[in-house]
């Protein structure tokens, strides 16, 4: 597999940072290399958390996501600092913290987590799941569902069935989708 | 000191390089006359020392094994060293009032507050003599030394109702005595039940620098002049004293057993492999 | 093989449990905290003890207190407690005591920002204490496997050596999550080049001989061996002394028992270079991972780069600097320090420019900007107040 990098961005508490390692995980069951920086400090009391993830076939070598080829936006703030980051990729957007830009230069596209995982699950805290889901589909060729199921699983202590449900919520939302 | 030199100590480090009337020896006599009361022999006691004339003068006598630590450090070298030792071993450190009561008061502490089983003998000469006699933590109030040539102004930590064992047994303590070199058989007995005690113990004994300390305070190197100032302040009895005196004794002894530090975690570890096994 | 994704505080961890460390005594500080709580967790599993120190000097001294009790220990820390490091690192390295010390660097000085990554202690890994008289032994991984195989080696370096290892790492390496493969069969340790020593005792009556030789075993007390070892400067018994022919037998083994053996030490690696490139980066730790991308994206636009990236750090392996070029120092730091000794090893008529970057990795395109500016024979881009020549 080829380098591919994706940004995670959100306030703390949704799970951003939860969201990549799954994401990883799977990545690493795979087979595949995969690197995970994760910003805190005063970034996470400055309103924003951010996750940047690299996979690779082979060892990697700079971790740092200079051009997205994912950019899960999951906050108004993080969606304003990290857009102009996004020039050949793609940017998954939840609509209901994100208003996009207009004439946007980056592919959007919108992905209603939050309010999806409040009707089916009744609680907001599944959002990142439903992402989880979601980038599963854009990676399902170059990443075994079975592999994600076993990550969350492995990295989820706390409500395993919902997010999972969230996770398939988020995975035949984008049914056809592809990397 | 010839029986006891020959017993236990190497013979390279005879006769020590103190100078002529420091009373450090007899310190440094009256632990090996209790460890040799007790029966132990140089396997059983590994030896510490700090900085200092009483570190100094004191680190690689005993035949035994030996350490010494930077300036208020050896309390938690020795810390480290516990848990490495086996838990009848004796671990004597040997340190002046400077490292104990000054740089390394903090690391003596906590030393205290974990329990660490060792026997610290704080040979207290006034100040930092081994630099030629600054005022330390202990030295009496208005001593003239090289650095209060006006008198010792800075509050000390024994007196004015200050006493540095009360604080050594509030933060726990199990064994504290006081003493000064001067003393015979009394301090004897009190190393003894100090190295005795499982967990931290500490004997504070005073002990004249003839040299920088009264020679500066009392305007006399005889030692003569020193021992009996010394003498007429040394007060196991609680008598009326005018001016510092030092009531000597034990200070404190432990009824309830705290459980000793290496033990504790040895104990813990144990229990956790216990744990992960089943 | 143990296939992971982790943390190289959790392969530090790991890293130590695998090489029989027994003893960690350490003091919470950003980035390196998860260290010791993961020491926590895992010690008393395997027979060892975790205690936490009331601040680095006795965090390192009880460490050390171990290890002179024969215990293999460790300490980890950042650089504000790296800097109170200097008493006890000090009394390691005189009295040659095996120990091993985790830094991870973030931004300075002093408590600086304590979640982002920095380069600040190169000069004072090589210099952790006073009094000079001694070699230091530094190694800087860039990932977390190589945190893991890193700590292995300075475990192992430590008993060889006799001395406290630094095991100069950043925020970057010790936060970041990664791939991490933990060899669990002997065919895979090997494979890895993974090497254990275990502790050996000196029975005397020579503590500290005057050679340079490794493979001494350390003093161990306890054994009733008559070992004495101090801060002061030792006869070969363990004496005190103030003799000055003593002094210089003390510090001709500590300089040269490190000096003569460097071979077992030295590693970096070497990216195109086969071509003798117009430009060669230079690097430790994680900015060497996005030099390492910069030169092959300068490749891939025909630019002649290439690329050094230092694994042990000292002693400082002025070999490697043998070519002729336009080196370019990449840190994460703004006073420059490696470019320092990079221009002392490179040869005459080199030039030596620097970029300096921190609380965040540089990335590739300004390296690649950077190394076709330089090509061009015109002076760097000078980001405000930096000088931008050196």
């Amino acid at each position: 597999m080829k380098r591919t990098e994706i940004l995670i961005s959100g306030f703390g508490g949704q799970g951003v940072v939860r969201l990549g390692q799954i994401f990883s995980t799977a990545a690493v069951y795979e087979g595949l290399y995969t690197t995970m920086l994760v910003s805190h400090g005063t970034e996470t009391r400055g309103g924003y958390v951010r996750s940047q993830i690299v996979i690779a076939g082979q060892p990697i070598d700079s971790p740092v996501v200079e051009n997205p080829d994912y950019f899960c936006a999951m906050s108004k703030s993080a969606y304003t600092k990290f857009m102009s980051l996004v020039t050949a990729g793609t940017i998954l957007y939840d609509p209901g913290y994100v208003e996009p830009e207009r004439n946007p230069i980056a592919r959007h596209v919108a992905i209603p987590a939050r309010d999806r995982v409040v009707q089916e699950l009744g609680k907001d805290i599944f959002a990142n799941s439903f992402f989880l889901g979601v980038l599963g589909q854009y990676f399902k060729t170059a990443i075994h569902k079975e592999h994600f199921y076993q990550a969350l699983s492995e990295r989820v202590a706390k409500f395993q069935a919902e997010n999972r449900q969230a996770f398939d919520f988020g995975y035949s939302y984008q049914e056809g989708a592809d990397a | 000191m010839d029986y006891l030199a020959e017993k236990f100590l190497k013979a390279r480090k005879i006769p020590s390089t103190a100078c002529s009337g420091c009373g450090l020896g007899q310190v440094h006599k009256k632990v090996l006359l209790a460890i040799d009361d007790l029966g132990l022999e140089s396997a059983d006691i590994v030896w510490g020392t700090g900085i200092g004339c009483a570190g100094r003068q004191t680190f690689n006598t005993w035949k035994g094994d030996n350490f010494a630590g930077t300036h208020g450090r050896v309390y938690a070298l020795a810390t480290g060293l516990r848990l490495a030792l086996k838990p009848e071993q004796k671990m004597i450190l040997t340190v002046g009032d400077g490292d104990a009561f000054g740089i390394g008061l903090l690391h003596l502490l906590h030393a205290v507050r974990r329990n660490v089983d060792m026997t610290v003998i704080v040979a207290d000469n006034f100040g930092y003599q081994s630099t030629g006699g600054q005022y330390g933590y202990t030295t009496p109030s208005g001593a003239v030394t090289d650095s209060s040539p006006y008198g010792m102004h800075d509050p000390n930590w024994v007196q004015d109702g200050r006493d540095i064992l009360d604080i050594l047994k509030s933060a726990g303590a199990g064994f504290l005595a006081r003493h000064t070199s001067v003393e015979g058989h009394n301090a004897v007995e009190s190393i003894k039940q100090a190295i005795r005690y499982k967990g931290f113990s500490l004997v504070h004994i005073i002990y004249p620098c003839v040299t920088n300390f009264f020679g500066k305070a009392l305007g006399s190197r005889k030692p003569v002049d020193a021992y009996r100032w010394l003498k007429a302040r040394t007060n196991p009895k609680q008598q009326d004293i005018q001016g510092i005196t030092f009531t000597t004794g034990i200070y404190y002894q432990s009824t309830s057993e705290r459980q000793e530090f290496s033990e504790q975690l040895r104990g813990f570890t144990e229990r956790v492999q216990k744990r992960c096994q089943s | 093989m143990k296939r992971l994704f982790d943390t190289g505080n959790a392969a530090i961890t790991e890293a130590a449990i695998f090489a029989g460390c027994k003893l960690f005594a350490g003091y919470p500080i950003t980035p390196a905290t998860e260290i010791a709580e993961n020491m926590s967790r895992r010690l008393p599993q395997v027979g060892g003890f975790y205690v936490q120190a009331e601040d680095e000097l006795a965090a390192l001294h009880i460490c050390i207190g171990g290890s002179l009790g024969g215990l293999k220990a460790m300490t980890s820390t950042s650089g504000p407690g790296y800097i109170l490091f200097a008493d006890p690192y000090g009394w390691a390295l005189g009295s040659e005591i095996p120990v091993v010390v985790v830094n991870a660097q973030r931004v300075g000085p002093v408590s600086g920002i304590t979640g982002a990554p920095g380069q600040g202690e190169f000069y004072l890994s090589r210099y952790p204490t006073h009094g000079g008289n001694f070699e230091s032994i530094v190694l800087a991984p860039n990932s977390v496997q190589e945190a893991f195989q890193l700590t292995v080696e300075a475990f192992y370096l430590a008993e060889r050596f006799r001395m406290p290892i630094t095991v100069l790492a950043d925020q970057i390496v010790t936060d970041g999550w990664e791939t991490l493969l933990i060899p669990e069969t002997e065919a895979e340790i090997q494979a890895m080049g993974l090497k254990v020593a275990l502790r050996q005792i000196n029975y005397g009556p020579e503590f500290y001989p005057a050679t340079d030789e490794i493979d001494v075993p350390p003093v161990v007390l306890g054994h009733n061996t008559g070992a004495a070892c101090s801060d002061w400067t030792p006869t070969a018994e363990g004496f005190d002394t103030e003799e000055v022919e003593w002094q210089h037998k003390h510090a001709y083994r500590l300089i040269y028992k490190v000096r003569n053996n460097r071979s077992i030490i030295s590693q970096y690696e070497e990216f195109a270079l086969e071509d003798e490139p117009d430009v060669i980066f230079v690097a430790y730790g994680s900015p060497s991972r996005v030099v390492k991308s910069a030169v092959q994206a300068a490749r891939e636009q025909g630019l002649k780069v290439g690329g050094i990236r230092l694994v042990s750090i000292w002693p400082f392996p002025d070999e490697v600097f043998h070519r002729s070029a336009k080196y370019l120092s990449v840190e994460l730091n703004y006073d420059g320090q490696l470019v320092r000794e990079v221009q002392r090893a490179v040869p005459k008529g080199s030039e030596v420019h620097f970029l300096g970057r921190c609380g965040e990795l540089p990335k590739v395109l300004e390296l690649v900007e950077a190394a076709r500016t330089l090509i061009n024979g015109q002076p760097l881009k000078a980001i405000k107040w930096e000088r931008e020549a050196w």
